[in-house]
């Protein structure tokens, strides 16, 4: 039953691993930048979550204003500082991607304190349920709730919608699609809103569960989610979302089976780098 | 309906093109030819607004649309089934087809639709389909099609049969045809002489950027020779 557990808690996290990944995966896709500064989009809904909720005591309103603040944040990083690069060679959007994370370290610091900040009345984190000998609390619920539900909208928006399927030619032959019509700047700035809001709410999700929101959160998490989308086959949805739930998985056996030799957090890169010895082009990776 | 005049086009400093003269009627067909290298993917490409055009005119419906964007140009009635056809690959048939006719309301795409789909049966039959899983001669007909759900006056094809079993070659070819019944105006750009030639109404020769040979669809066919000899010219220099 142990072990099923830590399927089931690895499966958790591998679902805002997804939330967090797949933005990642769309910025790649559509602009091959590797969109570090995720992490302060992330960083910001979960503050911003922190007070509407301490404020309100509503978890709706801390997901929906922190969706709407990293839903802002996000669109606002490319219209400021990719758009008037886009023509360099990638790196260069990512030092620059390094250097928003690392401002915006600083300014959370500034803005909300060094220590970080935790909810007045996290009843979301003390509820728990129980079923076959498992417990888990309501944040955890909502982990997988809000990730399926965010991924379905997502996937009927690419699937079903004629913004998805512009979007998608956009991904495909940016040129092509642009010569029948379709604005390519409108479709990157859907695509950092989309990014963004997954982001904003994983954010929310994962001050909820450490109850602590701090000015460096986002770091660790974005590193992940950059071995993540490399293990996933750079660019590909169904690989981000597969390494997600894998990575989630082997992080939660690994801290019991490891813990002595690593802590969490390099598992994942452990993983990378053994992944990528045996399958260079990711899980699924085509070639 | 399509008129180039003086026209010089290239990549930066480079002249892939220079002093063309070239019409295309609606309802006829102009084929451009000339050996690898002699510049018609960059003509075509820069009547769609791809590829820079340096000097002279492109007059499009007795208007100037040399500066115009791709998508401007495309709204205004100018299609392309661009060499390597190009279509998206992850998408389907149908969605392929709905990027094509993406300025146009629902109705009108619709029954753009029904058109392209009436002239290529095939595509109806794999419209849930992912393109990339198309065979050489289908892609082909959905690249075509994708670019007639703008409703074109002018429809450009660069390379029609490159790399198509020879039947498929021919029930392009009658689409072409059929297209031209219609009165639309069609650009061709052809390796393969012989079917070109048959189905020109106008021939231009490309030969290293410059004018090699120019004459109306019935004089060409009379000395084919002629063309067949300016096609060889890339071997002997």
């Amino acid at each position: 039953m142990y072990y099923v557990e830590l399927l089931l808690v690895g499966l958790i996290w591998g679902c805002t691993y997804a939330m967090m990944a797949l933005g990642l995966t769309l910025v790649y896709g559509l602009l091959r930048i590797l969109h570090v500064a995720q992490a302060t989009v992330f960083t910001l809904g979960a503050y911003i979550g922190l007070l509407a909720a301490n404020h309100t005591g509503s978890l709706a309103a801390a997901f929906v204003t922190g969706a709407l603040a990293a839903g802002a944040l996000g669109p606002l990083i490319y219209r400021l500082v990719y758009q008037p690069i886009l023509d360099r060679p990638p790196f260069v959007a990512l030092v620059a991607s390094i250097g928003v994370l690392v401002a915006m370290e600083d300014g959370f610091r500034l803005l909300f304190g060094p220590y970080g900040l935790s909810f007045e009345n996290n009843v979301w984190f003390t509820t728990t349920y129980s079923f076959a000998g498992m417990t888990v609390n309501l944040v955890q619920v909502w982990m997988v709730v809000a990730a399926v539900l965010l991924l379905s909208a997502f996937a009927v928006f690419a699937t079903r919608t004629r913004a998805g399927v512009a979007w998608r030619a956009t991904v495909s032959d940016p040129a092509m699609a642009e010569s029948f019509g379709i604005s390519v700047t409108g479709v990157r700035y859907v695509n950092f809103l989309i990014a963004s809001v997954l982001a904003g709410v994983a954010g929310v999700l994962v001050g909820l569960l450490n109850n602590l929101v701090e000015p460096g959160m986002g770091g660790v998490i974005a590193y992940k989610g950059l071995a993540i989308i490399v293990l996933g086959g750079l660019g590909s949805v169904p690989g981000t979302l597969a390494a997600s739930l894998v990575l989630g998985v082997v992080e939660s056996y690994g801290t019991v089976f490891l813990d002595k030799l690593l802590d969490r957090d390099a598992i994942a890169f452990l993983f990378l780098i053994v992944v990528l010895m045996i399958r260079p082009h990711g899980l699924l990776g085509a070639r | 309906m399509l008129e180039l005049r003086g026209f010089g086009c290239g990549y930066g400093l480079v002249q892939a093109v220079e002093g063309l003269d070239l019409v295309v009627r609606g309802g006829e067909i102009t084929a451009l030819l000339g050996p690898n290298g002699a510049g018609k993917t960059s003509t075509i490409m820069a009547i769609a607004g791809h590829v820079e055009t340096h000097a002279g005119t492109i007059e499009f419906l007795g208007e100037d649309i040399t500066r115009l964007a791709p998508a401007e140009r495309t709204r205004r009635g100018i299609a392309l089934a661009p060499e390597g056809r190009r279509i998206f690959p992850d998408l389907t048939v149908a969605e392929n087809l709905l990027v094509g006719g993406y300025t146009h309301a629902a109705a009108e795409a619709a029954r753009a639709e029904e058109s392209v789909l009436t002239l290529f049966p095939r595509l109806r039959e794999r419209l849930r389909q992912h393109a990339g899983s198309l065979s050489g001669g289908e892609q082909q007909m959905l690249a075509i099609g994708r670019a007639l759900m703008a409703r074109p006056k002018l429809l450009m094809v660069d390379e029609l049969s490159l790399g198509l079993m020879p039947a498929m070659v021919d029930l392009c070819f009658k689409a072409l045809l059929e297209l031209k019944r219609q009165g639309i105006g069609v650009l061709l750009v052809e390796q393969n002489t012989k079917r070109a030639l048959a189905a020109a109404d106008r021939v231009v020769v490309l030969v290293s950027g410059r004018t090699a040979y120019a004459a109306d669809g019935e004089q060409a066919r009379r000395d084919p020779d002629m063309v067949e000899s300016f096609l060889g010219l890339k071997e002997m220099t």
